[in-house]
């Protein structure tokens, strides 16, 4: 067990190091930087040179990586190369509106993906068909089309909800729920669909086990085969496609706070992409690996954990 | 496999864990605090990301600027009509040179942690405009920073590098006063305005009135004011309620609302310009026939109505007609395809002329714009090919490096386009517009005292360039505000205007 969790740190160190590098990377072979998004194109080359140097924008790319992954592990996260902030001070103003948005996002899409899967899985022959086909068609929409149609129906035609989640400045923001349910919706529900389609599979495979119809012949009672002798078989990869359902939410986060003008970490990723705050960028990609990766370090280690043929939890008599 | 029961179960249950997992979060949703105090919900243009505590530098958010207006006083404003109204300062006195400026200020007025505004504080802020020259496009350029002094408390002594008889001007709006000596900004600095940032953050900022104010009460004792990128999103908070003001919607929007009764729309007007440049030092634009050809081939009409959708005016290729000095009188230059082809004819381009248009999409309609151009221009026989820039590539890669392209200017005075973009040295001369006599005549009217025969010269000079230069004007489109009815005195001047809102009143 130790092994396993030791790797799965390693693995995710690693990873995190290479993606601070693919960021940077991408961040700085877009044309453009910073100095010319501060000075809005009328400013001319001497005076941007100047500026450049005054934010170290004249030091190699290489050098000036290193020099942030050095500082990262001194516990700074640097200061934004456009508005001269503190990126710790920028990025913790967005956080608690990502985190309240994807924790009731996820609220819906965890009950969801598991009620759907053990509807696809256990349905009769003839209507898994038809019903694997209408959750994978949903996952297969794009969230801006699904967000885009929550508003048509729920904002414009019903005008039930706002068409746009807008932080109100004072108060507590954060709990508004009317401002919260199509953004929270709009990931929910596709990410449902994609991990249903995935358990789905699973939970039609457990429930033709030998050990399943035998319990079904001994005349147990339903949802006592369903916990005793179902459940646990369900819980490894369960684990696996819900830490990769909330992975996709996260990373959806970006598309849907755009659409809903909701100002969170997603749409200060993406202006400051605009901008090349690279610093910014980096804070934020950063934040979303590690989540990304916290979440499948957790479902390797769970999975292991839970795996009852490897003898983790105590199989079924 | 499993039964009905059980699967209507676990249905149960998911619906369950459904309702409580946004439930639990729901706790919050009555009225939040400072409800019962008057607020005013104001939704500004603005990338949340790029929003700034540093008055002094490049303000590129509406937002920004518009808590800038509210937390500091300025030397001056520019009423809707071009005239001064002094503010931090109350008098501007010229030498005879029109080279040392005396300026005097307010008395008895004090930043909200108390301390007195100084002369020394405004040389303080002046000079820190001056310092981010590259962010602010030179906004003190015309003065000799070194050579400016304090007086006394109350007055100092500004120096300019030439003559410039338009000082007043050039220290308006823009010259939000702090505290000397101020060195962090990643936080509010202290102001002397009308209202105090009491809450919130860059993005979303609460501003409250500032009960010992020098000048007229403002009438809403609170303001909210966030930063919303997207014209769509600024006007559907207001129309859904969740803001009283948007600024800048969409000529579109403010068709779809007409009508309702519970909304207004605000002009601005001239203060959306999107002119068509060209470089006079690159083939085929050098000759001065291709020029006026395609300023004749234009459909001026047509631009106006799709692009602006008609909410705006008629273009006459001056690039500042809300100007106090721009010539009156000027006929306005119309259609004319035949007249086009033949002096295209006589230019040697007899056979049809191939070009390139680059656009972008930064501003709404600036593609759209592009477009219809060229095909106004396929019928005097020219082929325009468009290419279209992604915002955040435009304002580097196309902006004042190609030969020909959609540009923009929005409702600056006539000063400001000839510093940034007209004279010989100017940091972004995007039309190639260099003429020794041009410079020479405008250094000219600026060190002549008398207004009025200023600004006839001032008028000439832009004649000058609308008849010889580099820029097609086909219109300028209003700034258009969308506001619930309950909201009166919004600002309708062009340029900075829009960022005073001290005076806007919310009935009901």
């Amino acid at each position: 067990m130790t092994r396993v969790v030791g790797m799965a740190l390693v693995r995710a160190l690693v990873l995190l190091v290479a993606v601070s590098v693919l960021v940077f990377c991408a961040t700085e072979l877009l044309p453009s930087d910073a100095a010319q998004s501060r000075t809005g194109g009328r400013a001319g080359a001497e005076q941007l040179e100047r500026l450049r140097a005054e934010l170290g924008l004249d030091v190699p790319a290489w050098q000036r990586h290193l020099s942030w992954l050095a500082g990262l592990c001194r516990g700074e996260a640097g200061t934004s190369l456009v508005t001269d902030r503190p990126v710790v001070q920028i990025v913790a103003e967005r956080l608690p509106a990502t985190l309240t948005l994807a924790g009731c996002a996820l609220a819906v899409a965890v009950p969801l993906t598991l009620l759907l899967a053990w509807l696809v899985g256990t349905a009769a022959p003839r209507w898994r068909g038809p019903l694997s086909t209408v959750v994978t068609g949903v996952a297969a929409v794009p969230q801006v089309v699904f967000a885009t149609g929550l508003i048509v129906v729920f904002a414009v035609v019903l005008g039930w909800l706002p068409p746009v989640s807008l932080l109100p400045a004072a108060g507590a923001p954060l709990f508004d729920l009317e401002l919260l349910t199509l953004p929270a919706l709009s990931l929910a529900v596709p990410a449902a669909a994609f991990g249903a389609g995935l358990l789905g599979g699973a939970v039609a495979d457990t429930v033709r086990r030998p050990h399943v119809r035998d319990a079904v012949a001994r005349g147990l009672p339903r949802h006592r085969v369903a916990l005793r002798h179902v459940a646990p078989f369900l819980l490894a990869p369960a684990v696996r496609v819900l830490a990769l359902t909330a992975s996709a939410l996260v990373a959806a986060t970006a598309v849907i706070e755009m659409m809903f003008g909701y100002a969170g970490l997603g749409e200060l990723l993406v202006s400051s992409i605009g901008t090349r705050d690279t610093p910014v960028v980096q804070a934020v990609a950063m934040l979303a690996a590690v989540v990304v990766l916290a979440g499948s370090a957790v479902a390797d280690v769970l999975g292991a954990w839970t795996d009852p043929e490897r003898g983790g939890v105590r199989a079924p008599a | 496999m499993i039964s009905l029961p059980a699967r209507l179960g676990a249905l149960a249950l998911g619906l369950a864990l459904v309702t409580a997992g946004c439930g639990a979060d729901a706790g919050g949703s009555a009225a939040p605090a400072g409800q019962t105090v008057q607020t005013l919900r104001y939704v500004a243009v603005g990338a949340p990301a790029t929003a700034i505590y540093d008055p002094h530098g490049g303000v590129g958010n509406q937002s920004d600027l518009t808590r800038f207006a509210l937390m500091y006083d300025v030397l001056a404003t520019l009423q809707p009509d071009g005239a001064l109204e002094p503010r931090l300062a109350t008098s501007f006195e010229p030498d005879d040179q029109l080279t040392t400026w005396t300026i005097r200020l307010r008395q008895g007025v004090t930043f909200t942690d108390g301390r007195p505004v100084r002369a020394a504080d405004v040389l303080f802020s002046l000079n820190r405009i001056a310092d981010k020259a590259a962010e602010n496009f030179g906004r003190m350029a015309m003065f000799d920073m070194d050579a400016s002094r304090v007086v006394d408390d109350h007055t100092l002594e500004l120096v300019t590098v030439k003559p410039y008889a338009e000082v007043p001007r050039a220290l308006a709006s823009f010259t939000f006063v702090i505290p000397e000596g101020t060195t962090a900004f990643d936080r509010p600095v202290v102001g002397s305005g009308p209202y105090r940032m009491t809450g919130g953050n860059a993005q979303r900022a609460v501003l409250e009135r500032n009960e010992r104010w020098w000048g007229e009460r403002p009438p809403t004792p609170r303001i909210e004011l966030m930063a919303v990128p997207d014209p769509q999103a600024r006007a559907q908070a207001v129309i859904s309620g969740q803001a009283d003001v948007a600024s800048s919607v969409s000529p579109a929007t403010v068709q779809q609302v007409s009508g309702n009764p519970g909304l207004k729309v605000v002009h601005r007007p001239a203060v959306t310009m999107y002119p068509f440049v060209m470089r006079l030092d690159r083939e085929p634009f050098d000759d001065p026939r291709v020029r006026e050809a395609i300023k004749l081939a234009t459909d001026r009409q047509e631009l106006l109505d799709k692009v602006f959708l008609g909410y705006g005016k008629l273009g006459n290729d001056l690039l500042t007609p809300a100007d106090p000095s721009s010539p009156a009188g000027v006929p306005q230059r119309t259609r004319d395809v035949a007249r086009a082809k033949e002096l295209l004819a006589q230019a040697g381009h007899a056979d049809g002329l191939t070009l390139e248009l680059a656009t972008t999409t930064s501003y709404p309609g600036m593609d759209t714009a592009a477009t219809l151009f060229a095909r106004q221009l396929g019928e005097a026989g020219i082929t325009v090919r468009v290419t279209t820039a992604p915002p955040d590539t435009y304002w580097t890669k196309v902006f004042a490096q190609s030969d020909f392209y959609t540009g923009f200017f929005g409702g600056i005075p006539f000063t400001d386009v000839a510093r940034v973009s007209l004279l010989s040295d100017s940091p972004t001369n995007e039309t190639a517009w260099h003429r020794k006599d041009w410079d020479a005549a405008y250094d000219e009217a600026m060190a002549t005292e008398d207004e009025a025969r200023r600004r006839e010269a001032l008028g000439k000079l832009q004649r000058e360039l609308r008849d010889e230069g580099g820029y097609v004007v086909w219109g300028v489109g209003d700034g258009l505000d969308l506001a619930s009815s309950r909201v009166s005195g919004l600002p309708d001047g062009p340029g900075f205007d829009l960022a005073f809102i001290e005076q806007v009143r919310l009935d009901g």
